[in-house]
């Protein structure tokens, strides 16, 4: 069992669905009163299981709403599971999105202090890897621009370059790989590389299945909330365009997009 | 109580980010940028000064500095609750990317809130020197007063910004309960001014007794009385420990209300 980089085990989350989102205290004691229900509940991930292995990459696929940001900040502690139990060992990243939790009304610089601080650095030790981490950005010129001024591709480099600089266990990379150019598709993905080589794990979620094809060891294809399979790449991707192509209705233009 | 002491000591370097980030932005583009913070305390005192002494002939000995300990300490509280308000919600993408515990941003307002404060002692203390006025020995007890006041700011810190997460009532109600306690607290006039009655209900604010307290160690050369300080510490005690409760109850799920 200790084997594993990552272990989740029969994880569940609920949330609760607001319609008419109850926002002040008068709203909430009046609602108090009435029978009727505001919210209805969702269930985002219905008892999850898998593993991730030292110096693998495991990606993760299905359709939009279907629980992938979810699983990830469970992962990354930042929500509550309802049931089950997640085990991680070493220190994890989270690239939810763009940015790294950025303030837009600070620096480049200081949102790397503060992004790197909140990941258990020392000040001493992110001041001897500052200019490291604006070199791999690329983000010489814009060091002390505030992060608002950022284009979004300059953003995703910054949050990139934070993340590997302060050389983390596991790296969860979701769908980042498509806003940057082409030059630092090329950076990230030999950094992804890299990590897999030192026997880091990695969480890859992309809807590019030519990525997810390319580089992942194992594939994990969510279905409304459950394991729809885990497997070969090729096995998931093929349950997955099973499932999508029996639903058309649901999104087709993702379905035409994910055959590229 | 001791695991969020515990968790203070463990994430110092980011409370401190967050105070001195907190300071970054609230002074962006100001050419005065922190000095803001004296110029707001010494704009009420000229304006308390002005209405209380010539207008309404208050006579309490040493009037300016009476003044000004009464509001360097209600400035404290205020500011740091304020913060705290909206110190969760204005980092809701922040939340949502990286784990961090839910008490940092409050805890970091009350240290900024304290690092303006010393700012303000800094403005008392040159107030003593122009005025000549001689600080009796018992001045020695105020910080003892203000970690006092200090407990009490996160207290209510800890609760109001997950409150506000929730339920944006917070904010405005809070508004009107530090507007109405700067009146109901004995900053411009004596506490024994006020109607027996009214000082019998109003001798359960903390800030009563803390302000109370702050002025017999600066101005009277007098420690408090017992009964101000069990009555301080009471309430405090009081206050913290729901404070407490409610944020531990609300601040493992704040994360989805935001």
């Amino acid at each position: 069992m200790s084997d594993y980089a990552i272990s989740v085990k029969n994880i569940s989350k609920k949330f609760k669905l607001y319609h008419e989102k109850r926002d002040s205290i008068f709203e909430a004691a009046t609602s108090f009163f009435q029978k009727k229900r505001h919210y209805e509940v969702l269930q985002a991930l219905d008892d999850v299981s898998f593993n991730v292995k030292h110096g693998e990459i495991f990606g993760i696929i299905g359709r939009n709403g279907d629980g992938k940001t979810t699983l990830l900040r469970i992962i990354s502690k930042i929500y509550t599971p309802d049931s089950g139990s997640v085990d991680v060992k070493g220190s994890v990243i989270p690239i939810l999105s763009l940015g790294l939790g950025f303030h837009p009304d600070l620096t480049a610089i200081s949102n790397i202090y503060q992004s790197s601080i909140l990941l258990g650095f020392k000040k001493e030790d992110i001041t001897k890897r500052v200019d490291e981490i604006i070199k791999f950005a690329e983000l010489e010129r814009f060091a002390d621009t505030k992060v608002k001024n950022f284009s979004s591709g300059m953003q995703l480099r910054l949050a990139f370059a934070t993340s590997v600089l302060v050389d983390p266990d596991i790296l969860i990379v979701d769908e980042v790989l498509a806003v940057g150019d082409v030059n630092f598709q090329k950076k990230c993905l030999d950094t992804i590389l890299s990590f897999k080589k030192r026997g880091k794990a990695i969480i890859f979620v992309s809807h590019s299945m030519g990525e997810i094809s390319k580089f992942c060891d194992t594939v994990m294809f969510l279905k409304e909330g459950k394991v729809g399979n885990i497997g070969s790449p090729a096995e998931s991707i093929a349950a997955y365009q099973d499932y999508l192509a029996k639903h058309p209705e649901i999104n087709p233009k993702e379905n035409i997009s994910n055959n590229i | 109580m001791t695991s969020i002491i515990e968790e203070m000591w463990k994430t110092k370097e980011i409370i401190f980010n967050f105070a001195k980030s907190d300071l970054k932005i609230r002074y962006r583009n100001s050419v005065l940028g922190i000095f803001w913070s004296l110029i707001e305390p010494l704009l009420m005192l000229g304006v308390l000064f002005i209405v209380f002494s010539t207008m309404f002939k208050f006579e309490i000995p040493n009037f300016p500095i009476y003044l000004l300990v009464g509001i360097v300490c209600y400035n404290f509280f205020k500011n740091g609750t304020v913060f705290a308000l909206n110190s969760l919600s204005n980092r809701s993408t922040l939340m949502t990317q990286i784990y961090f515990p839910r008490s940092i941003p409050a805890i970091s307002s009350g240290i900024t809130a304290a690092i303006m404060l010393i700012l303000e002692l800094v403005v008392l203390a040159i107030f003593i020197v122009i005025f000549q006025f001689v600080p009796p020995i018992t001045i020695l007890f105020l910080p003892l007063i203000l970690a006092l006041l200090f407990i009490l700011v996160l207290g209510i810190a800890l609760p109001l910004s997950v409150l506000n997460v929730k339920y944006k009532d917070t904010e405005f109600i809070w508004m009107v309960i530090v507007h109405a306690g700067f009146f109901l607290t004995p900053i411009f006039y004596q506490f024994d001014m006020m109607p027996v009655q009214v000082q019998n209900v109003l001798q359960f604010s903390p800030m009563v007794q803390i302000v109370t307290m702050a002025h017999h160690v600066v101005l009277y050369g007098t420690l408090p009385s017992v009964t101000s300080i069990l009555y301080a510490v009471g309430s405090i005690s009081v206050i913290t420990a729901v404070g407490y409760l409610i944020f531990r109850k609300y601040q493992a799920k704040i994360v989805e209300e935001v």
